[in-house]
């Protein structure tokens, strides 16, 4: 893999620190009680969904889970549209009617987050069907969980995208917990890529703290499935912070687990260390980037909670393209 | 012009018609061309679909188009959503509306969904061809008419031809419509015949269609029941009761304007589902019937469908299963 | 019931009706026209005794008479088919299975035919013991619009219930009555639309007189039929005569307007008093069997029959006026003089004996006293006299003495030409009518 260069490098920055940012002000909403719903939070995860997204370009595909925040801003959704979506508001990227849960931006390739375990994966298949069929030159991605690989979707997907050769990729955050169950306790695998084998498809492991690791592995993934070389199963071992949902009293692991993770593990704080200790950018820039995304977050917040709620005939609106 | 011919060649003509139209169009499912990969054994398509409604459309169209799924009704029906979300137009076959157990989320959470929950920004132009209803002695599995569910589900259309001519024309429009729609094809009358004409026409969805005028009494049908609506307008024309028979053709959008217009017509209506009888499309006409047709009642709305139980195997349970003429004329003679 | 156009071929039933919410059954006594007889829409058919009372069931359509169910003597539960008419002789007639289709007594389970597995088994639970027969939505619907309370309306459906269908037959027949000061209401029997025709019974009769003639006339007219105080519905007011003018003036309390008047007999005369008393409610006269003067023959006539009213039944009182009524070649058929007498009878049954003595008087004293005012009556006038008439046997004279009057006499007809001529009587009336009205 060719090194990133500085511009690069800056952009994955931004948008990893637009993701923490924008989910510890979500649940800084949630605690003041401006936000409803259930709200997924990615933070901890931020350097899987960046170090994916980074290769990809409009004619690429993505879907997501419930926990799709982070997928949408690393794929480009506008995240004053996301504030006001969250805020159930007109002007949300789905003017109010989908919520945290499925945010979506067709224009940029994301198929949207998914309130269903599992089910962005066929959809993902789909669109690398399309892709294939229209020969356009692109790849669909479909992150989702560990608890996802034990779901009839994925093993169906998985099959379909390995006979058909689809340019796809399939990225497992295996963040070690399922809602509130561990992954062990559910699983007879350790690592998971391992369920490629099933499929005769192409796996790979990597470290989902470090942006680098994974932009590698997933970059090379990528290459294969444009040059029509099949689908990739990639494991990202990762760690989220939040509990399952914003509220989750996270009475199933310890307290000193999350906090190892937090300060021993955390992708940004790793990602500023490399990129400083080996010169490409200074410390001073990062800060700038950091006010600038607080600024963004907080003209989107004001934005959002004083933008118009949707009409009442927005209710019935939208069920079909036509009668 | 038109010629005779099966409900099966019907569909079938209107899928040859449909992707020679548009190249979006693709077509996936179990066995929808059969032998997949045999070809240097000279096998190309060795079924053309369970009942040859697919049938010469890999040879046609080839192997990106037309394509044998494994038995996954969730991964492929869910891949056909994504792929209609992306710019395809896929038909996709659900070989019996039975297996909607397993092929659920992709319809009712994903496709139904999708548009309404993106603020309007998605289409799913995806048409789920799948068999419904019994008769053929395939038991309680493979019998089902499980259209009330999908008809219940905002966001998708189901319609559901009851002859030849009708079936290809709601299968291209079916096809050509932005929505998910569910294509149902009564098992029992893909081998009956009819006039069909040639060339490429669409029949509307949310459009009924009066096929006997009367004003005694409406039978209002759909699918198989058509043809039994009929037989017992014959056999109540012998004592001189003049039955208007109202076939839906199309469940979700429902054409509630023709089932009261005819209700008004002849105030007494009954309505006849192979399905059975619990929230089902039989309840959702009466219904309507009473809620918005109230003053127009001259007798009670009659319901005739399958029992509350499953389908049974044995021929003269089956046959006994099914409304008949018979149960519809003695209804009729008791709201008289 | 299911009330169809005559013009298509189908079979209609008729069956034993409910009339109010008592009644359970009824027995049949007469039929009043033959198996394979022509009859007219609203033509009385058969007559049917219930605990309360006994009265005419009339012919739902036009046709035939094809079938008949229940001989006299019978007493079945109302629903019970009795008849079915189709509208031509020859046309396909199957009378078991019209009977299965259309036979509906209350308590008759459904027909056996009705498999297992009919949407969804249960039991219906039964109506209350004395509830009130259903009405259906529509014949709610209908009522309202009509104003009729539908607990009054007979049902055909099943089990009694009440159809659209019955709604609309009971207001055809309905009898409205109309308050005409005093005190008083007079009631009316209206049917068909158009504009308005005012029929005037004569002498001991109600509107009933006039069957042969209401079909033909309210299907371009809206006819109303009067009974005069005294008579079936109206009020009898205590008095020791009912004098012409005050039936005149009842008759102008009717209409705000000019309209059409058809009298006979007695009526004829109290057409001739509105249209001097009250010229501006008459448009037209068209007088059957009319007189100013009484004979002294007519005045012995009516003597007799009030006595007899008082003493004997309405059958005795109609076999004794038979042959002043009808021509001797109408009583010379013994099937037509016995369905003539039955039909009179009903209609002598509803006209009190003190009603007999009151309006005797009243003409009494008329008589005689409007000869000299008759050139005043300058609305077209149209005189129908039975050339065989004994009771007003100089009515065609009538015609002499009004300016502006067409006669016609139809040989070998008596009194109530318009009864025994009514083919006739109507074309006459009809020409007339139409005349005036353009």
């Amino acid at each position: 893999m060719r090194p990133l260069a500085t511009e690069e490098l800056l952009d994955a920055y931004r948008k990893m620190r637009t993701i923490r940012a924008f989910e510890e002000r979500l649940q800084e909403l949630v605690m003041a009680g401006a936000l409803s719903g259930f709200l997924h939070l990615y933070t901890g995860e931020e350097a899987v969904a960046v170090g994916v997204c980074q290769h990809l370009g409009p004619r690429d595909m993505v879907a997501s889970t419930h926990r799709g925040h982070g997928h949408c801003i690393a794929k480009g959704v506008d995240v004053g549209g996301m504030m006001a979506e969250l805020f159930g508001r007109r002007t949300g990227i789905c003017k109010g009617k989908g919520g945290s849960m499925h945010i979506a931006d067709l224009d940029r390739g994301m198929l949207g987050a998914n309130g269903i375990v599992g089910a962005g994966i066929p959809l993902a298949v789909g669109a690398a069907l399309t892709a294939q069929i229209r020969r356009t030159g692109g790849v669909a991605v479909a992150f989702f969980g560990d608890g996802a690989t034990n779901q009839g979707q994925f093993h169906e997907a998985l099959n379909l995208a390995a006979i058909w050769a689809l340019p796809c990729l399939f990225v497992i955050e295996n963040n070690l917990y399922g809602e509130a169950t561990p992954v062990e306790f559910v699983t007879p695998v350790r690592d998971l890529a391992a369920r490629a084998a099933a499929y005769g498809m192409r796996s790979d492991i990597a470290d989902g703290m470090d942006f680098f690791d994974v932009h590698a592995r997933a970059g090379e993934a990528i290459a294969q499935a444009r040059a029509g070389k099949g689908p990739t199963l990639l494991e990202c071992k990762t760690y989220r912070y939040s509990g399952h949902y914003v509220g989750d009293p996270l009475t199933y692991r310890t307290p000193a687990e999350a906090e190892f993770w937090r300060t021993q593990r955390d992708p940004l704080r790793r990602f500023e260390e490399r990129v400083v200790a080996d010169g490409f950018v200074d410390a001073a820039t990062l800060r700038r980037i950091d006010r600038e995304v607080a600024t963004l977050l907080e003209q989107a917040v004001a934005a959002a909670a004083s933008a118009p709620h949707p009409d009442p005939e927005d209710l019935v609106r939208d069920v079909y393209v036509r009668g | 012009m038109a010629r005779e011919l099966p409900m099966v060649a019907a569909i079938n003509e209107a899928l040859h018609t449909a992707m020679a139209a548009d190249p979006t169009v693709i077509v996936l499912g179990e066995d929808v061309a059969g032998g997949g990969g045999r070809r240097e054994q000279g096998i190309e398509e060795a079924w053309g679909g369970i009942m040859g409604a697919t049938r010469g459309l890999l040879k046609r169209f080839g192997p990106e188009r037309v394509r044998d799924t494994p038995i996954s009704e969730m991964g492929f029906l869910g891949a056909a959503v994504g792929a209609a979300l992306t710019g395809l137009r896929p038909v996709a076959e659900l070989m019996f509306i039975d297996f909607l157990g397993v092929a659920l989320d992709p319809l009712l959470n994903q496709a139904a969904k999708l548009r309404y929950m993106f603020g309007g920004k998605a289409r799913v132009p995806l048409t789920v061809r799948t068999s419904t209803g019994a008769g053929l002695r395939s038991a309680a599995q493979h019998s089902q008419s499980l259209y009330g569910i999908t008809t219940s589900i905002p966001g998708l259309k189901t319609v559901i031809p009851s002859n030849p001519a009708d079936a290809k024309g709601l299968l291209l429009a079916a096809i050509r419509d932005d929505d998910p729609v569910v294509f149902c094809e009564p098992k029992s009358l893909l081998f009956v015949s009819g006039d069909v004409p040639e060339g490429d026409y669409e029949v509307p969805l949310g459009q009924a269609q009066i096929v006997r005028e009367g004003h005694d009494v409406s039978l209002v049908a759909f699918g198989r029941t058509v043809r039994t609506a009929l037989d017992a307008a014959e056999l109540l024309a012998r004592d001189g009761i003049r039955a208007e028979v109202l076939d839906l053709r199309s469940l979700q959008p429902l054409d509630e304007a023709a089932i009261l217009a005819t209700l008004a017509r002849t105030g007494r209506l009954v309505v006849i589902d192979e399905a059975t009888p619990r929230c089902g499309i039989a309840s959702d006409v009466a219904a309507l019937c009473v809620d918005r047709g109230f003053d127009l009642l001259n007798a009670p709305v009659r319901r005739i469908t399958a029992p509350h139980a499953p389908v049974p195997f044995s021929a003269v349970l089956e046959d006994a299963y099914l409304p008949s003429a018979e149960r519809v004329v003695a209804a009729v003679r008791e709201m008289l | 019931m299911i009330v169809t156009p005559a013009a298509l071929p189908m079979a209609t039933p008729v069956a034993m009706p409910k009339l109010g919410m008592t009644m359970e059954e009824g027995r049949v006594l007469a039929w009043t026209a033959t198996v394979g007889a022509a009859i007219e829409r609203g033509q009385p058919l058969v007559r049917v005794e219930s605990e309360k009372s006994d009265f005419e069931v009339e012919a739902p359509a036009s046709g035939i008479l094809r079938h008949v169910y229940v001989e006299p003597g019978t007493v079945v539960p109302c629903g019970t088919l009795l008849a079915a008419v189709t509208a031509t002789a020859d046309e396909p007639f199957d009378p078991s299975a019209f009977r299965l289709a259309h036979d509906r007594p209350p308590d008759a389970p459904p027909p056996t035919t009705a498999p297992q597995g009919s949407a969804p088994p249960g039991v219906t639970p039964p109506r209350p013991a004395g509830a009130p027969p259903a009405v259906t939505p529509a014949a709610r619907a209908r009522a309202r619009e009509l104003g009729i309370d539908p607990a009054q309306v007979p049902g055909s459906g099943p089990g009694g219930r009440v159809t659209r269908e019955d709604v609309e037959a009971y207001a055809a027949r309905r009898p409205r009555r109309v308050a005409v000061g005093g005190g008083v209401a007079i009631e009316v029997v209206a049917a068909g639309s158009g504009p308005e025709v005012l029929l005037l019974p004569g002498f001991g009769t109600d509107v009933a007189v006039f069957a042969r003639q209401t079909p033909t006339l309210s299907a371009r007219f809206r006819v109303l039929g009067m009974n005069p105080r005294g008579v079936a519905g109206s009020d009898a007011p205590e008095a020791n005569r009912y004098d012409l003018s005050t039936l005149a003036a009842d008759a102008a309390r009717l209409v705000d307007h000019a309209v059409h008047v058809v009298g006979a007999s007695l009526g004829a005369a109290v057409a001739i008093e509105l249209a001097l008393a009250h010229p501006e409610r008459v448009r037209s006269l068209a007088l059957l069997a009319p007189f100013v003067t009484a004979s002294p023959r007519l005045l012995a006539v009516l003597d007799a029959w009030c006595r007899i009213a008082e003493e004997a039944s309405a059958e005795a009182l109609a076999t004794a006026l038979l042959p002043w009524f009808f021509s001797d070649r109408l009583l010379a058929d013994p099937t037509a003089a016995a369905r003539t007498r039955r039909g009179l009878a009903a209609i002598l049954s509803r006209v009190p004996p003190r009603t007999l003595a009151r309006t005797a008087a009243g003409l009494r004293a008329w008589s005689g006293t409007r000869s000299a005012m008759l050139g005043t009556i300058a609305v077209p006038t149209l005189v129908i006299a039975g050339a065989d008439d004994l009771l007003v046997p100089d009515a065609p004279a009538l015609a002499d003495a009004l300016p502006s009057a067409q006669r016609l006499t139809v040989a070998g007809a008596g009194h109530a030409v318009g009864l025994e001529a009514a083919e006739l009587v109507n074309a006459a009336i009809l020409r007339h009518l139409e005349a005036c009205t353009t």
